[in-house]
């Protein structure tokens, strides 16, 4: 790489300097916008006192209710169709779920819910969810079955979904949560990006992609939904199959048949397989996005994070650092 | 050390929290300070991704955003990723509830005054996949070193390298 695409202070790079000049009339111009007022004019001592005294009073009054106040707060009933119920009693557009409820729908109902702040959720039919946890910075239902559509523009990892056997983080996007009576879970993402995990098994499924999940084994590898069946069929071998005989031709037959963007879920593959099958995986990636300088194919085979980090990056989907960055703010 | 390039306008370590906390707190100026150090990054995003002239717009939508938030985020070093991923997750909303538009050619009479070799610039960027498509807005249309770019995003210097590094391969690639 040329030193000026790095460093402007660099000699010229003829080409690069071409691309910024005619690029250069689209930089930002625009000013920081004014805040709007929060209290802090009110914080002078002239203020403070009787303020103070009369906020003690009120807090004496409400304080003993603030806890399951703050709870009653949940996901506001937005539309329904059908007769969907809260707990038993019929839901109503403009009512409220709140945390420790559940929304039932039948076959023949319908019910959107949501937080302005975080997004909407869309319940199919025959579906169960329940708000778990409502605070500003973390929402969490449970989709105990049936299927339900996310729209989230909360920023990434303050919405989850509980399943039976894994789950759902979102990392800003919109996606498809379907859960059967049996548990068996199935992830398709719309837009953007979901994390699916359970006990530590983890797994990122980007726009155009789905991931089934298990109950007790958790998420399997994600593949993007334009695969053919017979790779479908073999990763699922794979992933849930426990029969060796079974297992190496299908790994194989994914190996083989895996086309460039398919680096998504060798990456996946890597760390999924046991050490035996571990090279195939690994030549078979590099076959399709060469190994990025700093990583070695002993770190991936000892499954560095950092190697494999950086190879993740290589595909070009989105870093992954910014996803640790969020797991530290975010923890679950 | 100071990286090469480096920005003087982003304050960062101990003096990045006390901004925060400050704006956090409804104090304009140090609010002046974040945006000044981070607009280009949100700019960047949001032209990458949605149309030009609802860019401004969305801008002051997700400073505003992070205001309103600035309270929640509890490791001030985190910022670049979080207002970017506010920034991103603007442009899906926004693309997601507004109506199909095109935009209007450069060559109109009276039109745009951006020249069409830099609008196809630009589109040729768009459609680069996202983690090399923000990488490049932020170097050629910022004009931001690499170094700045790691700083701003949380990225690590050998991530910006190699989407510097291979985004450029690929934009060559389209435009020729």
């Amino acid at each position: 790489m040329s030193d000026y695409l790095w460093d402007p202070t660099s000699p010229p790079d003829p080409e690069t300097e071409r691309l910024e000049r005619l690029l250069r009339p689209l930089r930002t111009k625009t000013a920081a916008p004014t805040l709007p007022q929060r209290t802090t004019r009110w914080m002078t001592p002239r203020f403070l006192g009787p303020a103070l005294a009369a906020a003690a009073a009120v807090l004496l009054m409400v304080g003993a209710t603030w806890r399951s106040d703050s709870q009653q707060i949940g996901w506001s009933i937005a539309s329904v169709s059908g007769r969907p119920q809260v707990e038993s009693i019929a839901a109503r557009e403009g009512g409220r779920l709140a945390v420790g409820q559940a929304i039932v729908t039948d076959d023949s109902s319908r019910a959107r819910i949501e937080v302005e702040s975080i997004g909407a959720v869309t319940i199919d039919v025959n579906s169960r969810v329940r708000l778990v946890e409502s605070r500003d910075s973390h929402q969490r239902l449970a989709l105990d079955r049936g299927t339900l559509h996310a729209q989230i523009v909360a920023p990434p990892g303050q919405f989850v979904v509980d399943t039976p056997s894994a789950r759902a983080t979102d990392l800003g996007c919109v996606y498809t949560l379907h859960v059967d009576d049996d548990g068996v879970g199935l992830l398709s993402v719309q837009a953007g990006w979901v994390a699916f995990e359970f006990k530590g098994r983890e797994v990122f499924v980007p726009s155009g992609a789905s991931a089934r999940t298990v109950p007790r084994a958790g998420p399997g590898t994600p593949r993007y939904d334009d695969v053919d069946q017979a790779f479908q069929d073999s990763l699922d071998e794979v992933d849930y199959g426990g029969d060796a005989k079974r297992t190496e031709p299908s790994l194989e037959y994914v190996l083989t048949h895996a086309r460039r963007r398919d680096a998504m879920t060798l990456w996946h593959l890597v760390s999924r397989v046991d050490a035996a099958h571990r090279p195939a995986v690994v030549d078979a990636l590099a076959r399709l996005v060469p190994m990025p300088d700093g990583a070695t194919r002993d770190a991936v085979m000892h499954l560095d994070r950092a190697a494999l980090d950086g190879w993740w990056n290589a595909l070009g989907l989105q870093d992954a650092s910014w996803w640790r960055v969020w797991k530290r703010e975010y923890p679950q | 050390m100071t990286p090469a390039g480096r920005a003087d306008r982003t304050p960062d370590g101990a003096a990045l929290a006390a901004t925060i906390r400050a704006a956090a707190d409804g104090d304009q100026e140090a609010f002046g300070r974040l945006y000044a150090g981070y607009v280009r990054l949100v700019h960047a995003i949001l032209l990458g991704r949605v149309p030009r002239i609802d860019v401004d717009d969305l801008v002051q939508d997700v400073f505003l955003a992070a205001y309103a938030r600035l309270r929640e985020l509890r490791d001030p070093a985190a910022f670049g990723g979080w207002i970017g991923a506010i920034a991103r997750n603007r442009a899906t909303d926004f693309l997601r509830q507004r109506r199909p538009e095109v935009e209007l050619p450069a060559e109109l009479p009276g039109g745009d005054a951006i020249a069409a070799e830099s609008l196809a610039v630009l589109d040729a960027i768009r459609k680069l996949p996202e983690a090399y498509r923000d990488t490049l807005m932020l170097r050629l249309v910022e004009g931001m070193s690499g170094n700045e770019i790691a700083e701003r995003t949380g990225l690590t210097p050998a991530s910006v390298r190699v989407n510097l590094h291979r985004g450029m391969k690929l934009l060559r690639e389209k435009l020729s």
